[in-house]
């Protein structure tokens, strides 16, 4: 009994210190002294995403694309870190008159890391791989149906498409460029990037070095060793002991004091492209009502909300499209907090005295919290938020596949997402005739001012029916050593440019 | 002497958390889902222990979370002693192939570690407050059930037991006259320890999510949610953990008490 007595004192004490306890070195970097950056010295990345496997279309998740995306493989196109589509192994490329037939000449002088040449087979062989039955790629569903794929000569490629498509060439930057010849690429790699894979230590780090025979600019950097960790005080404590240069992605604004106020540390506050979704199911009741919609999306104190989460780093936002997007309007005054009308509107929907709903709350942060405050907010205008915690498979499961749910809350991280609200069979089943017809008159423009114009319209028809309410977009926080500098800071689609940092 | 000090100790420390959970019941310095403080404000006036990430006022919550701690203690101890008690009377009871049947279960239950079958129950039925105590009480049951077999056989085993046995004394009459007055004092002082395991528990499945839902105040969530403040306002996870300290060795240190002054093989010893 005795034994037992301390063991149970032990774990309470525990308990209540071990917090205490997380994150509280006071350590910092010293400054360089060096100014002159060192074109062989390693750059040491902190990540909280490790890869399952080193193929994108296999399911590699988010960590892969940060680690590879245009470090180790190239793509026909380049996303840039502000949002520009440039062309990289593609030099040139016409498109037929009625927009269905792309012609691409390849960029000469590229080899693989294994020393064979680039020729237009290992295109087809790539834009195949992500469009094959078996392919995981998170891109697969956005890409038009394509005819045929042609090689006239080994410099060419020849798409050709069913339907107009003005977002193919955009989507070409996520195909990244395999050697045909290279097989399973689940464990290791064969592209064209400034960097080659050196070694993978599952569950620890990835280690890529710079390629001595790449076609372009060589890295300005000997290479970057990506560090995994799944916990960000534990991430934060590395940087702060120099174990790490740079962190990919902050998720805890409240630990940035000890780096804000560190000579050592830059804060860098750049774009992302995560919205938070209250999503709403418009299929059933009450959220088939839009008058409902609207209520709820102005009985929310969105600012409130943002601030509560990250402090002062993120952004409002009143629809799904984020700022980097080319067809952003400011909507945040759509539906904007007002109790009083959002009690009207209820009225007027027939819930003078509210209602009750479950909201399906996935049960990481920060939905738990969110919910709570949703909770807290919809009480002031009579509705009951019963919240139900779900794990991501439960959520993936009744929510996304099933369409079973009342209202639910998710983070949404792709740009360019908005054209989903034209398909009434995703899993919010927003049906409005008209916004379809406009996204697929979009995706089928003539010119991207002609695009740029429906998506417009689609999106502020989408805000003022309250099709979901969007309740801020994420900010994107680099935290880097002062060493440090050339890092890209936006991260679009967790993609994380190695090969411009200069170390000091 | 120095016993009966940590008697009285255990009885205040165990008043005060109890008290502060009944206070919770008619009165909170703010309601609940109150969100109206700034985030993360220090103790004031105000707010005497300031205010987490949404602006709800820490002591109010402190306090909901007491009594869900005391909630899910009782709930769980009178579960464990239910269930137990009963599975380890029948035990007692038994013939042998019975008894080693239900020996051998109750160890099988006893290897099972309580959070395990804590996310087993919880997988099941759904994070709630009944969940929570279902799980914690069935765990715990396990383990009264094994203790009150063992009192059971002993107390079965005394010559005036077996004496009233053959004299045709009916087997109700037995439990109630001689086997349940020898076998509480021990029992009480387990369950006392028991319920100072279920409040950590409790905890540890709201830290990890498994607990009563958002916004219920468990303070194993509240220590959750501060985890990433705890930098900028430690109070956050500091108030929570001195709270469940404070509870749990209040219970062990009454629990210690009660066996001086309850248990009669230990009279005398003093």
């Amino acid at each position: 009994m005795k034994k037992q007595r301390i063991a149970l004192l032990g774990a309470a004490v525990a308990t209540a210190v071990a917090l205490a306890a997380c994150g509280s070195n006071s350590g910092g970097a010293s400054p360089s002294s060096s100014a002159a950056a060192d074109a062989n010295a390693v750059v040491q990345v902190g990540s909280l995403y490790e890869p399952q496997n080193l193929d994108n279309t296999a399911g590699g998740g988010q960590g892969i694309t940060e680690a590879f995306n245009g470090n180790v493989y190239e793509g026909l196109f380049r996303l840039t870190d502000d949002g520009k589509v440039e062309p990289l192994l593609a030099t040139a490329n016409t498109v037929s008159a009625d927009g269905l037939t792309y012609t691409f000449t390849l960029r000469d002088g590229v080899k693989f890391h294994s020393g064979k040449a680039l020729t237009s087979a290992d295109v087809k062989y790539s834009i195949e791989k992500v469009l094959a039955p078996d392919s995981k790629s998170a891109r697969k569903s956005s890409f038009p149906e394509i005819k045929s794929i042609a090689t006239p000569d080994p410099k060419t490629v020849t798409v050709t498409l069913a339907t107009r498509s003005i977002s193919f060439i955009y989507n070409l930057s996520y195909v990244w460029i395999v050697n045909d010849q290279a097989g399973n690429l689940s464990a290791k790699e064969d592209g064209t990037g400034p960097y080659t894979l050196d070694g993978w230590k599952r569950g620890s780090s990835l280690t890529l070095k710079k390629n001595p025979s790449y076609w372009g600019t060589a890295a300005t950097n000997g290479g970057v060793v990506f560090h995994y960790f799944t916990d960000g005080s534990a991430l934060d404590n590395a940087l702060l002991t120099n174990a790490v240069d740079v962190v990919t992605s902050e998720q805890n604004p409240d630990a940035l004091a000890q780096f804000t106020d560190n000579p050592a540390y830059k804060v860098n506050d750049g774009h992302s492209t995560t919205k938070l979704l209250l999503a709403f199911n418009d299929r059933v009741a009450p959220f088939n009502d839009v008058k409902v919609r609207k209520a709820v999306s102005s009985a929310i104190d969105d600012k409130k909300l943002l601030q509560s989460i990250w402090g002062d780093h993120g952004e409002l936002i009143g629809s799904m499209v984020p700022p980097t997007d080319p067809w952003h309007t400011d909507l945040t005054g759509v539906n904007a907090y007002d109790v009083a009308g959002a009690k009207a509107l209820l009225a007027e929907a027939g819930h003078p005295n509210g209602f009750t709903f479950t909201l399906d709350t996935p049960n990481y942060d920060p939905h738990p919290t969110v919910a709570a405050f949703v909770k807290s907010e919809l009480a002031k205008v009579g509705i009951t938020v019963n919240i139900n915690v779900i794990t991501p498979d439960q959520w993936y499961t009744k929510v996304y596949q099933n369409k079973d749910f009342t209202a639910t809350l998710q983070e949404h991280v792709n740009d360019r997402d908005v054209v989903w609200y034209g398909d009434p069979n995703f899993y919010w089943g927003y049906d409005n005739p008209q916004v379809t017809a406009w996204i697929k008159q979009a995706e089928q423009a003539g010119s991207e001012a002609e695009q740029t114009e429906l998506l417009k319209k689609a999106d502020q028809q989408i805000a003022a029916d309250a099709a979901s309410d969007w309740l801020y977009l994420y900010p994107q926080i680099v935290v880097a050593s002062t060493k440090l500098s050339g890092y890209p800071v936006n991260g679009l689609n967790s993609q994380f440019y190695a090969y411009g940092i200069h170390k000091g | 002497m120095r016993r009966r000090v940590f008697l009285i100790a255990g009885i205040v420390l165990v008043a005060l958390v109890v008290g502060i959970a009944l206070v919770s019941l008619f009165w909170t310095p703010f309601p609940a889902a109150d969100t109206t403080g700034g985030r993360l404000e220090g103790p004031g006036a105000h707010h005497l222990l300031g205010t987490d990430k949404l602006g709800r006022d820490l002591l109010t919550r402190l306090m909901i979370g007491a009594r869900i701690a005391v909630a899910v203690g009782l709930g769980a101890v009178a579960l464990g002693a239910v269930v137990g008690g009963v599975a380890g009377l029948l035990a007692g009871f038994a013939n042998r192939w019975l008894d080693d049947t239900l020996a051998a279960l109750l160890d099988i239950l006893i290897a099972f570690p309580t959070l395990l079958l804590a996310m087993l129950v919880v997988a099941a039925r759904g994070a709630s407050l009944g969940s929570a105590i279902v799980a914690i009480g069935l765990a715990m049951s396990a383990i009264v059930a094994r203790l009150t077999r063992v009192l059971v056989k002993r107390v079965l085993a005394m010559d005036y037991v077996t004496l009233a046995r053959t004299s045709g004394v009916s087997w109700p009459r037995i439990v109630t006259a001689h086997v349940l007055p020898n076998i509480w004092p021990t029992m009480a002082v387990n369950l006392a320890l028991q319920f100072g395991l279920a409040v950590l528990a409790e905890a540890s499945l709201s830290y990890l999510g498994l607990g009563p839902p958002p916004p219920n105040a468990s303070w194993g969530r509240l220590l959750q949610e501060a985890q990433s403040t705890v930098l900028t306002a430690p109070i956050g996870a500091i108030a929570p953990g001195v709270l469940l300290v404070v509870l749990v060795v209040g219970v062990n240190l009454l629990a210690d008490g009660l066996r001086d002054v309850a248990d009669p093989t230990r009279r005398g010893h003093r």
